[in-house]
């Protein structure tokens, strides 16, 4: 099936889980996702919603296919079926960087860092978005392209020291050390203005305090409206700050709900959180 | 990314009084000649170097459009009695337009294909300038006008190119230090990240690449007219991997590295003489040495001698009151 | 006319080979050497000093000229490629390779001299033997040897199998227990070995040229372009179609446009079919 008649079709809704509502104004979601290599389905049939001010959780074992949908969500990979949307506006065909620019920021398992450059220079990439000048007004250095840049770095400058990055922001990005990195990319996200932050395995590495530090910066980043999609392995985090989790098995979803409901669901421990 | 000459405003003065007052200073005209010849070699390199150097587009094959470039002049001011200020701009325009149409298609490539299709188009220059004898004086050559007065003299045309190349030098200063330079070095460095904030990678591309096809068609333009007399022999591989090697060893991510690399290998071969004769092999072995051992760029070991902070580990300390004014200052999509 | 297609053919059967050469190399280490053509322009010019210089019989220098290739290419594996795969910048392999065929290419010049030299004959032939010249017939029996012999490496000895799982997924390979370092050693040394078989074959058609080294860089290239890299058929046919439409367009609008046709060739394969022919590599940025 055309995954843009999918969209176009009035019943779908009928179709739905009932967990994924119908009127979500401004919310990411994802219908039916399926996404196969060959004949192993990665992920299969997914259905979820991010909503603005919401941290939702994304969990599951190893190969569940977590971070497989975040890279559908954002457009690294294409859907197979199926469709994604912000609000109503379809974005399944969408490029990375077209979503980017439509509200979506991410950050890698990895992280994606310019290591040559500075702390700051590397959040000030996250600016992009909002530039319009181009090469020629670059070279020239116009007023408009110069204004662009001071007003990208002042906001680069308060979102670092923001996340506690403050006494580093000089710094060549390769000399940070691993939880610095991780801040580093989750500012760089920031910067961008985005609607919605997803992050992959941010915890992945952290300390005990690190990862406080994390869920101090998350609940703020929903705070102000965001909606974070966290995908995570650190399971006593995810219970703690989400507001709703989706957990995925073989790439399918087993259960969703509030995080007591997860944590509590008998397939869900058998299949991942242990007895 | 912090302007070199930000801490060293008095080191930047100096040098240029010195640069400027060179035809002064210069022990003999054949040095202010060389000195030209570096500047117009810079004209190039610089804007080569923001797609090599930032961009990390391996354009090995870049001479053909510097041949393109003199061949438009010469042919423009010597044959066709065109204005020589009105050839060198065309020069540069028909040299920015062939690179834009060698980077249509090129530009989609994966690295080691769009390098070899830069070395491809280097080679089909020279070949098709004997071909088309009639136009360029095929293997024979064709000589080149020299610019009209006031820039005649030795002195003179060092400043005139000079000129051409701090033009290009600031453009390139500019382009780097603003937000458009940053989304070069992500396109080299990490392509994903790039994509995630949202760069267009082929936009992005041909803008800069067209960029060194103006800056390689003037800056074959003025060499060209240095030289009085071109043939396809004068721009061959060679002279092309020269270019590139100029940036790879000045490093990386700098003007000031590649400015010093083209300098130095100019200006080594004169001053020792057995280096002269193994040319091209020396050239090699410096890529290969800075390649295994230095890659950042011999550049990069100035960086040595500043005061390094030492690696110890920061505590991340968010501030959340900040970081919520912050993100709600944010403009609502 | 004949002459003009054998020609065509028996080039093409070297870009072919060179091709190959590509093949064997990326397969194992995912870069493609500036360094392939070099291999060739060695093994041809060491071939016609070990015979006209040094005197040896044919045999002899034929093994000579292999073991040369083959030594260039450990030479350039060890040099050029190890150590720059360990850190994850994938441009500078395409420097140090670039820069280690300058200097071969450079000494080459500066031992050798910048004029191509004869390369004499391997067996006792009438100079106007024509369509039979073995001029044409050793570069053509060379590849097909040569794409039988890897055949037979790969589907029969154990050595190719490992090698082919090395290809196919090097992390898969290096679990189990497979030293994937070594395996790359080897496929350089057999590239090497293989270019060398093939310049010396080659010798008569191209002279003993030390430019012949970037030409073939990119001639090899454009062979695996059009065919599809990975495929070794698919290097045998970009290599032939590459070699025909040269001697042809040479023959009918003369040798002036040579360069300008084969990489018009490369250039709409690029746009239309960027995965060649044969290839099943997907050629992507990310």
């Amino acid at each position: 099936m055309n995954a843009r008649e999918n969209t176009l079709r009035k019943d779908v809704s009928a179709a739905l889980p009932a967990h994924v509502s119908k009127a979500a104004a401004a919310a990411l979601s994802a219908r039916d996702v399926t996404r196969s290599f060959g004949a192993v389905k990665a992920v299969d049939s997914v259905s979820l919603q991010l909503r603005p001010g919401e941290i939702h959780g994304l969990i599951g074992p190893n190969g569940s296919g977590k971070t497989t949908m975040l890279n559908l969500l954002c457009g690294f990979y294409p859907v197979t079926s199926g469709n994604i949307a912000i609000g109503s506006r379809d974005v399944t065909a969408a490029t990375v960087q077209q979503r980017s620019a439509a509200g979506i920021a991410r950050t890698f398992q990895k992280p994606r860092l310019l290591n040559s450059l500075s702390v700051l220079d590397n959040a000030m990439l996250g600016g992009w978005n909002s530039t319009r000048s181009g090469f020629l007004a670059a070279a020239l250095a116009t007023p408009r392209a110069r204004r662009e840049n001071a007003d990208i770095r002042a906001r680069a400058e308060e979102i670092l020291c923001g996340v506690g990055l403050r006494e580093v922001l000089d710094r060549p990005a390769g000399n940070l050390d691993h939880a610095e990195q991780r801040f580093l990319e989750i500012a760089r996200s920031l910067v961008a203005q985005p609607s919605f932050l997803l992050l992959d395995e941010p915890a992945g590495g952290l300390t005990e305090h690190e990862i406080a530090q994390l869920a101090a910066v998350v609940g703020t980043v929903r705070n102000a409206g965001i909606g974070v999609l966290l995908v995570e392995h650190h399971t006593d985090f995810v219970f703690k700050i989400c507001d709703r989790v989706t957990t995925l098995n073989l790439g399918a979803t087993i259960k969703h709900g509030t995080p007591d409901e997860v944590r509590n669901d008998p397939e869900v421990i058998a299949v991942y959180l242990g007895a | 990314m912090k302007p070199i000459s930000s801490s060293r405003p008095v080191l930047l003065v100096l040098s240029l009084v010195a640069l400027v007052s060179l035809p002064f200073w210069a022990p003999d005209e054949y040095k202010i000649h060389l000195a030209t010849l570096i500047a117009a070699y810079w004209v190039l390199i610089g804007g080569l170097n923001l797609a090599v150097g930032y961009t990390g587009l391996l354009s090995i094959g870049h001479v053909g459009l510097f041949a393109i470039g003199a061949y438009a002049f010469a042919i423009l001011a010597g044959t066709h009695d065109v204005h020589p200020y009105v050839a060198l701009a065309a020069a540069g325009g028909i040299g920015g337009l062939c690179g834009l149409l060698l980077g249509l298609p090129s530009l989609r490539l994966p690295g080691f294909y769009f390098a070899m299709a830069t070395m491809a188009f280097g080679m089909i220059v020279g070949e098709l300038s004997l071909a088309f004898d009639g136009l360029t004086g095929g293997g024979a050559g064709i000589s080149v006008p020299a610019f009209p007065a006031p820039f005649d003299k030795p002195a003179t045309v060092f400043w005139l190119v000079l000129s051409l190349a701090a033009i290009v030098t600031v453009m390139t200063w500019n382009v780097a230090r603003l937000m458009f330079g940053r989304s070069l070095v992500a396109l080299r460095d990490s392509e994903v990240a790039a994509a995630a904030v949202g760069i267009p990678f082929y936009r992005t591309k041909l803008a800069v690449y067209s960029f060194s096809g103006v800056t390689a068609g003037v800056g074959g333009a003025v060499f060209a007219s240095l030289q009085t007399y071109i043939t396809p022999e004068t721009f061959v591989f060679d002279l092309g991997m020269f270019f590139f090697i100029c940036i790879i060893i000045g490093g990386r991510g700098s003007i000031l590295g590649p400015l010093l690399g083209t300098i130095a290998l100019t200006a080594l071969p004169e001053v020792a003489a057995p280096l002269a004769k193994l040319g091209q092999f020396f050239y090699g072995i410096v890529l290969l040495l800075v390649v295994l051992l230095v890659p950042e760029g011999i550049g990069s070991v100035f960086h040595l001698f500043r005061k390094q902070p030492a690696k110890t580990k920061h505590v991340v300390k968010p501030e959340l009151e900040l970081l919520s004014t912050a993100l709600r200052k944010g403009a609502a999509r | 006319m004949f002459a003009v297609l054998m020609t065509g053919v028996a080039m093409g059967c070297l870009y072919a080979a060179a091709g190959l050469a590509y093949n064997v190399m990326y397969s194992t280490s995912k870069v493609l050497s500036v360094t392939t053509g070099h291999i060739f322009m060695l093994s041809g010019v060491f071939g016609a000093y070990f015979m006209t210089i040094l005197g040896l019989p044919a045999w002899l220098a034929f093994a000579g000229a292999v073991a040369v290739g083959m030594t260039f290419g450990m030479v350039t594996e060890l040099v050029a490629v190890r150590r720059i795969l360990a850190r994850s910048d994938e441009h500078l392999w395409l420097l140090s390779t670039l820069a280690l065929g300058t200097i071969v290419a450079q000494s080459v010049a500066l031992w050798w001299g910048t004029e191509p030299r004869p390369f004499p004959r391997l067996f006792a032939q009438d100079s106007a033997s024509g369509v039979a010249d073995q001029k044409y017939w050793l570069p053509i029996v060379a590849v097909l040897v040569l794409m039988a012999a890897l055949e037979c490496f790969y589907r029969k000895t154990l050595f190719g199998k490992v090698f082919l799982a090395v290809a196919e997924d090097p992390f898969a390979a290096r679990a189990r227990g497979i030293a994937t370092s070594r395996v790359r050693a080897a496929s350089y040394a057999i590239a090497g070995a293989m270019g060398g078989v093939a310049g010396f074959a080659a010798g008569q058609l191209t002279f003993a040229n030390f430019a012949l080294g970037h030409m073939l860089t990119l001639s090899g290239f454009i062979a695996v372009a059009v065919g599809g890299l990975g495929s070794n058929i698919g290097a045998l046919v970009g290599g032939i179609s590459l070699g025909l439409l040269t001697a042809i367009t040479s023959y009918y609008f003369g040798g002036e446009f040579q360069q300008t046709i084969a990489v018009g060739l490369l250039m709409v394969f690029l746009l239309l079919k960027p995965e060649g022919l044969f290839g099943n590599q997907k050629v992507r940025h990310v």
